[in-house]
């Protein structure tokens, strides 16, 4: 009598014996080693993590625009743009200087203008996505330089110090940054994280898979297109507000820069670099991008250079990203 | 081995003295380590030309001061970062000043990134001199009596300087004015002080076109075209990027520029791309606080001029003087403060010592006054072709100091134009 061959390589007994990975324990965990980095880091990488923070948060949302509804778009950064122009305003106009009523104005606002944007723009697809929502950034980045005496045209405007839980911090604003508001912004992290994984875990997401699989398929077996679209469009703007807000707040200025398309390609390049295939692969690009970027400016003036070989190299050699790229190693190795 | 009562008193004190060493000798040993002087400047882009002449000028300044014995005593070094958007470069500022531990920042170029810089500067306690870009709109907001950062002087100056000259040797001659402006903040005001100096001193203009590119457009055809079109007598421009040079060769070929006169108050900053071939003569030519070709420059300005033209086959213009200006005020400042004190200075204290101190600058000599804004010396005039270079120079020199050309301490640029005592 025959035994049945059994499967005994190294991936299936890692299978079996542990839980298996996946992209939100990949996101809390580097979250959680984030929450240690003031133990042993310096105030000058924490205060780098921040831009991280803002840029993981608002790829996040752009993900679920990109890689599970399978949108691209070219004018993300109209949302950073406006969760920054918001803190500005309300700071510096109106004196609100709780952060977490910046907040909420900032994804209220983000959420209205892209629910108006959105409702034109899903209707297409591919190119034309794109092209409409670079139009539409273009257009927010044009008032955002022109109207000098609502924005401060291209001087943009300043961003006070908030107050986090109705508490003002005292100190520099350096230890302001790198204490209480890099915990706060984490947790934040964490939380806006763990709702988009149930988001991308519901029958919702399931319905973005679907559309970006095949949408006439969805549509033939009753996925609302236009309405799942939109959502994930008024969703990913949300939290793009929430990121130009953080991102506002750390610099302490809202100019047109933050809404211009180079900084919506950045944000396309994250993701890219990342892996948009996986669910915490753009926040590791955000992490790799931020951190890449600094210490090129530091080695050489031509470091735009740089960044674009690197663009070009992962599209060619490493199109799933380094999140795809390990995925498939770590499935390589583990024979399946 | 047996530890006698001697050994143990002999131990404790070399212990004692191993603890103390640090704090003994740190001082010393700190005043032995060079300073360390970070310079933030455009390095690309439209304003990349003129961030690398700030930077060479500020790397000259850096080889003469130290071989002349350095800052009070101590060498120093240079620690370059790039100004890009305001975001990055606030970044970079940070950088300098948590990561390098830099004991000064000099540079900023763009009026748009000085002003996100400023307060953040002043929060982190973080000694600043700025070399240009302080566009009036949003200073008062952003910069309220500063502590740590001084600020070059106003950016509207070379326009004033301009419109005066333009009244000074075109009145009378013109009567349909244009201006092409770049489209932001700077441009605007320029424009907008050209006006108001053309009406005070009752030259009966008529506006017939205003056009507005985005700093660094290359195809200017469109705004030639509406140029061409309005048929101006007079054309205004504070260009200063790159297009600007791409403006004059493009409005050449168009043969927008035949019979009409020609006020550019910026254009010294693209002296090396401005080509005779495609440069009329007589154009009121801008050259801010450092004109290369000056008859009666001082000693420091020809041996600069000289090592510059020698090293990179070019001419410097004013950011060059700029640079230098910011350093000569930071070395006076750190020397009368520790002169004043009897020991090394902190950044504050630094900063309280800079204001009045008059330096020899490239161009002149300058000083910052008590609101930390500085006064230098501007140089314009009439341009001509006829000279050994590929590029116009100066027919006569119009010199104004600072005083005649910017607002006083806690007035308003647009309340002291229509009222201010103006030399021409």
């Amino acid at each position: 009598m025959s035994t049945p061959a059994i499967d005994v390589g190294w991936g299936a007994v890692v299978q079996r014996v542990t839980p298996r990975l996946n992209g939100l324990w990949v996101l809390l965990g580097l979250i959680a080693v984030m929450a240690l980095l003031p133990c042993i880091a310096s105030p000058y990488a924490l205060m780098l993590m921040l831009p991280f923070i803002g840029y993981g948060i608002t790829l996040l949302g752009f993900n679920l625009l990109f890689g599970t509804t399978g949108l691209l778009s070219f004018g993300h950064a109209l949302f950073l743009g406006v969760g920054a122009y918001t803190a500005a305003a309300l700071t510096s106009k109106f004196g609100i200087l709780s952060f977490e009523l910046l907040l909420i104005t900032a994804a209220l606002a983000s959420g209205l203008i892209s629910l108006v944007i959105g409702a034109l723009c899903v209707r297409y697809t591919r190119i034309f996505f794109g092209m409409l929502t670079l139009a539409f950034g273009m257009l927010f980045h044009s008032f955002l330089f022109k109207f000098y005496s609502v924005t401060g045209g291209d001087q943009g405007m300043r961003v006070l110090r908030p107050l986090l839980l109705g508490m003002e911090w005292r100190g520099g604003k350096t230890a302001f940054l790198t204490g209480p508001f890099y915990y706060y912004t984490l947790l934040l992290f964490a939380l806006l994280g763990l709702a988009m994984w149930r988001i991308t875990q519901s029958p919702f997401g399931l319905h973005l898979r679907a559309i970006r699989e095949n949408a006439n398929k969805a549509a033939y077996v009753g996925v609302q297109i236009f309405r799942m679209r939109l959502a994930a469009f008024v969703i990913s703007a949300i939290y793009g507000g929430i990121g130009g807000t953080i991102l506002a707040v750390t610099t302490g200025l809202a100019d047109p820069e933050l809404a211009y398309w180079t900084h919506s390609g950045n944000l396309v390049f994250m993701a890219v670099l990342g892996g948009s295939g996986t669910f915490a692969g753009p926040a590791i690009g955000a992490l790799v991008f931020v951190l890449l970027q600094d210490f090129v400016m530091s080695v050489t003036q031509y470091w735009r250079f740089v960044m674009g070989a690197v663009l070009v190299l992962l599209v060619v050699f490493m199109p799933q990203g380094l999140s795809g790229t390990i995925e498939a190693l770590v499935r390589r190795n583990g024979g399946r | 081995m047996k530890l006698t009562r001697r050994d143990f008193s002999r131990l404790a004190g070399a212990g004692v003295m191993a603890a103390a060493a640090p704090r003994l000798f740190a001082p010393a040993l700190a005043q032995n380590k060079p300073l360390r002087i970070g310079i933030i400047a455009p390095r690309s882009g439209a304003a990349g030309t003129a961030g690398e002449c700030g930077i060479r000028a500020v790397q000259w300044a850096t080889e003469r001061m130290n071989k002349e014995g350095g800052i009070a005593g101590r060498k120093f070094e240079l620690v370059i970062e790039e100004e890009t958007n305001p975001k990055d470069t606030i970044e970079r500022l940070r950088k300098l000043i948590l990561q390098e531990k830099v004991d000064a920042i000099h540079g900023l170029i763009s009026t748009g990134v000085s002003l996100g810089v400023a307060p953040v500067a002043e929060e982190e306690q973080a000694l600043v001199v700025m070399w240009d870009g302080t566009t009036q709109d949003g200073v008062k907001e952003m910069m309220p009596n500063p502590k740590y950062v001084f600020r070059s002087t106003d950016n509207e100056c070379e326009a004033v300087m301009g419109s005066l000259l333009a009244v000074k040797h075109f009145k009378g001659k013109f009567k349909r004015v244009a201006g092409i402006n770049p489209d932001y903040s700077y441009g605007r005001n320029n424009w907008e002080a050209f006006k108001q100096i053309l009406a005070r001193f009752g030259v009966e203009a008529e506006f017939v076109a205003e056009q507005w590119p985005k700093i660094g457009t290359m195809d200017l055809t469109s705004h030639i075209a509406a140029l061409n079109a309005a048929k101006p007598d007079l054309i205004f421009s504070s260009m200063l990027f790159a297009d600007l040079p791409v403006f004059m060769k493009q409005g050449h070929a168009a043969g927008l520029f035949e019979g009409v006169k020609l006020v550019l108050p910026a254009a010294g900053w693209q002296i090396n791309q401005l080509k005779k071939e495609f440069m009329p003569e007589g154009i009121v030519f801008g050259h801010n606080t450092l004109y290369f070709d000056h008859p009666q420059a001082s000693a420091l300005q020809k041996a600069f001029v000289q090592d510059y033209v020698e090293r990179y086959k070019e001419v410097p213009h004013w950011e060059a003087d700029r640079a230098y200006f910011a350093m000569a005020t930071y070395k006076a400042g750190v020397e009368a403060a520790q002169k004043a004190l009897g020991k090394w200075p902190t950044q504050e204290q630094v900063a309280e010592a800079m204001p009045g101190l008059e330096v020899e600058s490239l161009g002149g000599k300058g000083r910052f006054r008590k609101d930390k804004i500085a006064e230098q010396v501007f140089y314009q005039g009439p341009s001509t072709n006829s000279n050994k270079y590929d590029f116009p120079t100066l027919a006569s020199i119009d010199t104004f100091s600072a005083e005649q050309l910017q607002k006083p301490p806690g007035a308003d640029f647009w309340e002291w134009i229509k009222t201010a005592k103006m030399p021409v």
